[in-house]
């Protein structure tokens, strides 16, 4: 009886004491003289891990490269990088108050972008109100960056950039493609992707037979792709996170759903997508930002292309993606600018950034007005006979684009 | 008035005095207190006092951020978007409360679980209305200094939250909610003694739905970016009703506390736990549960006011 | 034949849909707990058949009988312990209960596992069989006759067995199994040990047809407690009947209003099922 009250209250005790501590201790500990802070709000759990994780990866090597290298030179000093990351369980209001929260109590210098185009919006609000530089590593819809603000940079391409050059190459190999089915998921980065996909098809002459979204956390598609069979389209576009594709595509075979071209954004760009889908994956089409075939000769950090990838695989054991590669450029973009700027004065990083024009590893950067990047040529790529051959455009091209996916 | 429901006016009003005390960081945290008590206090007065567990707090507060952020989106002023979805919830509940409340137990708490996925669906499905899967950006309701805005926010809530506290005040000390509490114990029993326990009930859900969607509503404004697995998330019905467990159920005191309390909680194990923080908060629930089945109500006022009474 | 293909498919799905829902149904048949952590469960079983695949090459349905004593195990032991202390609190308390410890649970995989999607590939590929232009994949097949094989199972076993027929006495009217020596105690933590080992058959069988990963463990749950209300409770029957229905409807909705709502539709139809004829299809009546 006793021992029950007194666990009781302990318990009590326990928790209020923890509350207090809560309300009075900060994040960061008292900091070492010459170090500059980068945060990085990422969504290390929830239905987004997989992604945040990736990023993580990519600002981790980053860090370690500059680290070894001595740091980042501002005016002649060298400072250390630091990241300081913090997880918003893959909730956009949470995003929002980290993203806060690192301002204003872990007193970061700079900011990673939240992951995806929500996130990185509804973030962006904050750090642009505290006028700190952000760049943002995985955010293409260009509705991000239409708010007209000044300290937001993004990566990534909008979404156009991905399907215009894919259906143009379609129209000239294959000219036989007449019909398109489009299948979504129902949430931002690939239902925005689809509907410009559907434009650019009707822009081309395409006549788009069908076009459904799914919902997230669908566990069977075979009622809907027993339909798409049934309407015969000769290229079939599904945009999803690996694992719906990777279940689409197994179900596709499963019901003997061929086509001459099946594309699909954005799992064949990973390597997990080629391993777990096996030769299912070959003839696959896809589109991304950026892809290790590259041959980029950097002024950042990394230098080339094909050393990104080799310090990469070196420390993690696998090929980079472009998640990975968009949050390791994010960082040597950083750097540059930082370097340029000679201080850590954020208004004049922010205008180093601005005026960026550089090549790097991920490719040529420039940024246009309103933050979002306008200098990259999306690669169009196929899986054949298990890898990623290059298509488009010319100058980095592999192979030619092969018919038939069953 | 109660003492206890004194001691709850007495903490709202140190709670208002939060700006004088930190940045804007902290009022931060401030806003979403309120926000968290303005559920929990909601949720008590159809889970606490009629005793019909109900799930559907999420679908309400989804509810009211999308209406708010439609009419916005519109160019509705803000204070005129909240009033809107906090009446069209209260009617919306009512009816839905009139159906849905002829349910008990646990087929009740599973048909307002569906409730938030019906909801969800049809939000995620209206794209052209909603945006869909994409998400709703709304446009800034104010376009001033961080603190500025900080301190709107924070009013704001806690203007909400005075209002549902003298809301649920009001209820506990009038007819409804003598007839609610009657209800909880024994139903038939109520309607036999001629109390309309359709209407009653429908008006309980109506009242824990209404400022629910105007907390919704208000949160919406605050973020600018909503979608439908953000506001539509199960964890907006759950945390509710985790907070009134642990602050005492049928009491609104215990119910701000716990909401209070809870929050702090997930502050500091979300800030020290990154891997395992949700794991933590399933130990602290499946501690609190087991050990403490009443709330910290029983433990504190155990000698001047009898235990409130649970389910 | 687009409807007849549609419906091969449905009826199949149906049957994983009811091998997912008959664990579930039985837990809250019997000791009236909703037991939030099935998923979780369902999805540890994937993540045994898949390492074990990984690492052994054996295949998932050797890996069925090692998974039955294992979670049966898993599952005695945390009703015992844990769920035993508040059976008989209200609904409430139980469903938080559960909800906290399915946390604890997911979290757990998501750090041991990681959260990215595994999938289990079986080389050589299965592939499909064809009859009058209707296509059906072999691993389907192949895990539907299993699944309805572990139903059946249950079946004889809740009909023939003296606990089985413990456990339904207890369903039945717990107070007059008690009168007739029944350990009530006991058909608990069995029930709800039977009940985990079926989600964890289930999670085995499901490595085979869908990705793996903790973040999966919501659909699986939604998927059991839409067949439970459609069905009925803790009946076999009931499972089998309420899987095959959600998954016709599913199947006959997103051929005629697009997929996405389908899912809203099932919820509608639950949401129907429980104002109008809240036993289920053949559920009995009077089960609060």
């Amino acid at each position: 009886m006793l021992v029950s009250k007194l666990i009781r209250c302990s318990v009590v005790l326990g928790t209020a004491v923890m509350a207090i501590a809560s309300w009075s201790a900060s994040g960061s500990q008292a900091r070492a003289e010459d170090v500059i802070r980068f945060g990085a709000p990422l969504p290390l759990t929830g239905p987004l891990a997989p992604e945040g994780i990736k990023q993580q990866q990519g600002y981790d090597l980053w860090a370690e490269q500059a680290n070894k290298a001595g740091g980042i030179s501002v005016g002649g000093k060298k400072y250390k990088v630091e990241i300081v990351y913090a997880d918003y369980q893959s909730n956009t209001p949470r995003a929002v108050q980290t993203t806060e929260q690192m301002i204003t109590q872990d007193n970061i210098n700079f900011l990673f972008g939240a992951f995806g185009s929500g996130a990185a919006k509804a973030a962006s609000t904050v750090s642009e109100k505290y006028k700190v530089p952000t760049i943002a590593a995985a955010a293409s819809s260009s509705q991000v960056y239409d708010q007209g603000y000044k300290y937001l940079f993004g990566t990534f391409t909008p979404n156009d950039t991905l399907t215009t050059p894919l259906t143009q190459i379609i129209k000239a190999k294959a000219p036989e493609v007449k019909k398109v089915a489009i299948l979504a998921r129902n949430d931002l980065f690939p239902l925005a992707i689809a509907q410009e996909m559907e434009k650019s098809a009707k822009a081309n002459g395409l006549e788009v037979v069908y076009f459904e979204k799914y919902a997230i956390g669908t566990l069977d598609h075979s009622a809907t792709l027993s339909q798409i069979k049934s309407l015969d389209p000769q290229w079939i576009f599904v945009t999803g996170y690996i694992n719906d594709l990777l279940l689409v595509r197994k179900q596709m075979v499963d019901q003997e759903l061929k086509a001459p071209v099946v594309t699909m954004i954005a799992g064949p760009a990973y390597q997990d997508f080629i391993e777990s889908a096996g030769q299912t994956a070959d003839n696959i089409t896809s589109a991304s930002w950026w892809h290790p075939a590259e041959r980029y000769e950097g002024k950042d950090i990394f230098g080339t292309t094909e050393n990104f990838v080799k310090l990469f695989h070196d420390k993690y054991k696998s090929d980079p993606d472009y998640g990975q590669a968009s949050a390791a450029v994010c960082g040597a973009l950083f750097q540059i600018a930082i370097e340029r700027a000679g201080s850590l004065d954020r208004d004049k990083v922010r205008d180093e950034l601005a005026k960026l024009d550089v090549v790097t590893f991920w490719g040529p950067v420039k940024f246009g007005p309103n933050g979002q990047i306008n200098s990259l040529e999306p690669p169009v790529f196929q899986i054949q006979g298990s890898k990623p051959v290059v298509l488009f455009p010319q100058a980095i091209k592999q192979g030619e684009l092969k018919l038939g996916v069953n | 008035m109660t003492r206890a429901n004194l001691a709850l006016l007495i903490v709202l009003a140190c709670l208002a005095a939060l700006p004088l005390v930190g940045g804007a960081y902290a009022l931060r945290l401030g806003t979403m207190a309120s926000m968290y008590a303005i559920l929990a206090l909601s949720w008590n007065v159809v889970g606490g006092l009629a005793g019909y567990p109900s799930f559907a707090t999420a679908a309400f507060f989804g509810f009211g951020a999308y209406a708010t952020g439609v009419l916005l989106n519109a160019g509705a002023p803000l204070m005129l978007s909240i009033l809107v979805s906090l009446v069209a919830s209260l009617v919306l509940a009512g009816l839905l409360g009139a159906v849905l409340l002829r349910l008990r137990g646990h087929y009740f708490a599973i048909a307002s679980l569906s409730l938030v996925g019906v909801l969800r669906e049809l939000v995620n499905n209206a794209t052209d209305l909603t945006g869909g899967g994409m998400g709703l950006n709304i446009p800034l309701a104010s376009g001033s200094s961080i603190m500025a805005d900080a301190l709107f926010f924070f009013y704001g809530m806690w203007a909400l939250l005075l209002a549902t506290a003298l809301m649920v005040i009001a209820v506990s000390a009038s007819k409804l909610g003598f007839g609610l509490v009657c209800i909880r114990q024994n139903e038939t029993a109520a309607n036999m003694i001629g109390l309309n326990a359709t209407l009653y009930k429908s008006i309980a859900f109506g009242l824990s739905a209404c400022f629910v969607s105007a907390a919704g509503g208000l949160y919406a404004a605050w973020v600018h970016y909503i979608d439908p697995s953000d506001v539509f998330d199960i964890l907006y019905s759950v945390k509710p009703i985790v907070m009134t467990l642990m602050g005492g159920l049928g009491s609104p005191l215990g119910a701000v506390c716990g909401a209070f309390l809870y929050l702090g909680l997930e502050e500091v194990v979300w800030r020290n736990y990154i891997q395992i923080h949700s794991g933590v908060l399933g130990v602290l629930i499946v501690a609190l549960l087991l050990l403490l089945p009443h709330g910290l109500i029983s433990l504190r006022f155990r000698n001047f006011w009898r235990k409130a009474k649970h389910v | 034949m687009l409807a007849a293909q549609i419906i091969i498919n449905a009826l199949v799905l149906g049957c994983l849909y009811a091998c997912i829902a008959i664990g579930f149904s039985l837990v809250w048949g019997v000791l009236n707990v909703i037991n939030l952590i099935h998923g979780s469960i369902i999805v540890l079983g994937a993540y045994l058949a898949w390492g074990v695949y990984q690492s052994m090459a054996i295949s998932p349905w050797y890996v069925l009988p090692v998974a039955v004593p294992v979670f049966f195990v898993f599952g005695y032991l945390l009703q015992r312990l844990l769920l035993n202390r508040v059976l008989h609190a209200p609904v409430l308390v139980t469903l938080t209960l559960t909800f906290g410890l399915d946390l604890i649970l997911n979290n757990a995989m998501i750090y041991f596992f990681k959260a990215d999607y595994r999938k289990l590939t079986l080389k050589p590929p299965m592939g499909s069989v064809s009859l009058f232009h209707v296509v059906v994949p072999v691993d389907r097949l192949i895990a539907t006759a299993l699944a309805l094989a572990l139903t059946g199972l249950l079946y004889l076993l809740l009909r023939r067995s003296r606990v089985g027929r413990a456990i339904v006495a207890v369903r039945l009217d717990r107070d007059a199994a008690i009168l007739m020596g029944v350990d009530v105690q006991s058909i608990y933590a069995i029930a709800f040990g039977i009940g985990a080992a079926l989600a964890g058959c289930a999670g085995v069988l499901m490595a085979l047809i869908f990705p793996i990963s903790a973040l999966t463990s919501t659909s699986y749950l939604d998927k059991a407690f839409v067949v439970c209300v459609l069905g009925g409770l803790g009946s076999v029957s009931g499972a089998l009947a309420g899987g095959l229905l959600l998954a016709l409807v599913e199947g006959i909705g997103s051929a005629a209003i697009g997929p996405a709502y389908a899912t809203t539709l099932s919820f509608a139809l639950l949401i129907v099922f429980l104002l109008f004829r809240p036993q289920g299809l053949l559920g009995r009546k009077g089960f609060e």
